[in-house]
């Protein structure tokens, strides 16, 4: 597999993917940067673990493609499999296997085995090799799954809500895990999470999906420079903005608007406009914003990227 | 994967490995017993001797010992160990898979799904057909004596004896498989798999009884004017002891006899066994091929 500079770790080109009558994902593009940590965040049903399974061929796409490292993700094929470790969601194990036949496993279905790292992991985290895995609770389970998808030893980690059966001790462990396995190894991960908190400390690549659509994506530090909150005078109407407005609160006098905008323009806007009061703007609160708007591909919504560039209308023409 | 496949598998084999000791236990014990009072009755010298003709009293009550109740236990198990069987192997290969949400361990480790299925169906079917070939030998070396003095062109024992059991066994275990992938659950696929591998059963049952394919009819002259010749008698109107007589009529001097000749036994064994191997390989080529559309 080549990771030579530019190519993408993980790339979407305008993949679909429909479920009998309903698409659960579409028209979802974007690249990743080999060596990033990505949160991948949306609420339930929003296309995560459709998006996650693709990248591991577990699904096929109905349309467009998913490419890991420049190659296609193709369902069924060793070379897909060998690119991506995937953690699904709720940790799927064997419940009548001991820790040590899930490692072993893990040898007999892995040629990239790493069964040292597999075991000193497990045996630090005090799980017992010989128990069942029915008999650890949900947060050894949970930790043996990724276990096993670090032990993989594949160039992309893609976890699906990884730390959603973990107490909060154990989800910083397991958070510290994972970025020290980027870290390490160069390893790109993408993270599944409802839990945006947490994906501030780890992630500096954002995606986030609602309804089957990506409504954000890109680098944490241009996202965040490229909005800002913005307190104008009541009653200033969006179109006099210099950008995209994201969402939009009124008090008495004022309005508060999150807004998509070039950082160029938005300071000659300032320069000009006394009355308008800049704050940079927060991940959970630019995460939030994204969230509460009604999800791309209503044919009302306005279709708005990072860059603030329009694109309305694509989405639901596609 | 092979070690995978036999994890996964090991409690099913244990359970096959405990089926079959029973079963050969009682095979060895009946078989052991069979010859002591086929000697002892003197149905050896018999038989060489008349071909059966001079002992039906000795053959008769023989028969009765060893069919009545003796045998009933391992005879109805024998009924419904390949369709159960087959079925609760079959069943979870798939069915568990997909119900439990494993299938996405297991096919996002780097061996690709249909190679993953193959491997498992072929090692599974290597097992039932050693556990099925295993289960006839010890059942047929226990009736040989019975065998000589008796039809087996009926079930029991046509039902696991040649390769009826090892074939409808694989039978039961494709359909199993195919119905885990279709209804992604283990038991209502081992119900399907179970009630589905009914019906070539019984095709099969009726194909040695009323759907007679291969009978024969042969005029056989009346020796002491054909008195008290039946369906019956013994040995049969046909003078060889493995025939099954379907019906006799009097017909002048003659009775014509429609009957199974005991020496069709394998050609029925072969379209028994072709039935449920094409059954089997159907539902497994068809599980093979809707894999990746029932699952991507």
């Amino acid at each position: 597999m080549t990771r030579a500079d530019g190519v993408p770790a993980l790339a979407a080109d305008r993949v679909g993917k429909r479920y009998r009558h309903v698409w659960g994902l579409r028209d979802c593009t974007f690249a990743v940067p080999a060596g990033s940590v990505v949160g991948l965040v949306g609420p339930n049903g929003a296309g995560k673990t459709t998006l996650l399974a693709m990248t591991v061929g577990l699904l096929a796409p109905t349309e467009g493609h998913v490419s890991v490292f420049g190659e296609t993700a193709r369902a069924h094929t060793a070379s897909t499999l060998a690119r991506v470790s995937y953690l699904a969601q709720d940790h799927p194990l064997y419940r009548g296997f001991t820790v040590a036949e899930m490692l072993h496993l893990g040898r007999s279905m892995n040629p990239s085995w790493d069964q040292a790292l597999a075991q000193s992991r497990v045996e630090a985290l005090g799980i017992p090799l010989h128990r069942k895995v029915k008999s650890l609770s949900g947060g050894q389970q949970a930790q043996v799954s990724l276990t096993m998808a670090l032990a993989k030893r594949a160039p992309l980690l893609a976890l699906d809500e990884p730390v959603a059966s973990l107490d909060p001790i154990a989800r910083l462990d397991f958070m510290r895990d994972v970025l020290a396995a980027s870290a390490d190894t160069g390893l790109t991960v993408i993270i599944a999470s409802h839990v945006i908190s947490e994906l501030e400390r780890l992630c500096d690549w954002l995606l986030v999906l609602n309804g089957g659509r990506l409504q954000l994506g890109g680098a944490v530090d241009d996202l965040l420079s490229g909005h800002a909150l913005l307190t104008v005078p009541r009653h200033t109407p969006d179109a006099q903005l210099p950008g995209k407005t994201i969402s939009r609160m009124d008090s008495d006098r004022h309005s508060t608007v999150l807004l998509a905008v070039d950082p160029a323009r938005l300071a000659a806007a300032l320069s000009c406009q006394p009355g308008w009061q800049a704050e940079p703007v927060g991940f959970e609160q630019l995460v939030l914003a994204y969230l509460r708007r009604p999800p791309l591909g209503v044919p009302t919504a306005n279709h708005a990227l990072a860059d603030g560039a329009s694109h309305a209308g694509k989405a639901v023409t596609s | 994967m092979i070690w995978v496949t036999w994890r996964q598998h090991r409690t099913q084999a244990i359970v096959c490995v405990g089926l079959f000791c029973l079963i050969a236990v009682f095979a060895v014990v009946t078989g052991a017993w069979m010859r002591s009072t086929f000697n002892a009755d003197g149905l050896g010298t018999c038989l060489a001797r008349t071909g059966g003709a001079g002992c039906p009293a000795l053959i008769s009550s023989f028969v009765r010992k060893f069919t009545g109740p003796v045998m009933m236990p391992v005879t109805i198990m024998l009924f419904a160990v390949p369709g159960f069987l087959g079925a609760a192997v079959g069943g979870p290969l798939l069915g568990q898979e997909l119900e439990r949400g494993t299938w996405r361990l297991a096919w996002s480790q780097t061996v690709p799904r249909t190679k993953w299925l193959v491997t498992q169906l072929t090692l599974v079917t290597g097992g039932l057909v050693v556990f099925g070939a295993a289960v006839t030998a010890v059942m047929t070396w226990s009736r040989a004596p019975l065998d000589q003095l008796s039809i087996r062109l009926q079930p029991p024992p046509f039902n696991f004896e040649g390769l009826s059991l090892t074939c409808s066994l694989l039978c039961a275990f494709g359909l199993g498989v195919l119905a885990g992938l279709l209804l992604r659950n283990t038991i209502g696929a081992m119900a399907a798999a179970y009630f589905a591998w009914e019906v070539p059963f019984l095709l099969v049952t009726l194909l040695t009884g009323p759907l007679n394919i291969l009978s024969a009819t042969e005029r056989i002259p009346c020796r002491d004017g054909c008195a008290g010749a039946s369906t019956n008698s013994v040995p049969p109107v046909t003078g060889h002891l493995g025939d099954l007589v379907l019906n006799v009529t009097r017909s002048g001097n003659e009775l014509v006899v429609s009957y199974l000749p005991d020496s069709r036994f394998w050609t029925l064994q072969l379209i028994a066994g072709g039935l449920f191997l094409a059954i089997a390989a159907a539902a497994l080529g068809t599980a093979v091929w809707l894999l990746h559309r029932r699952t991507t």
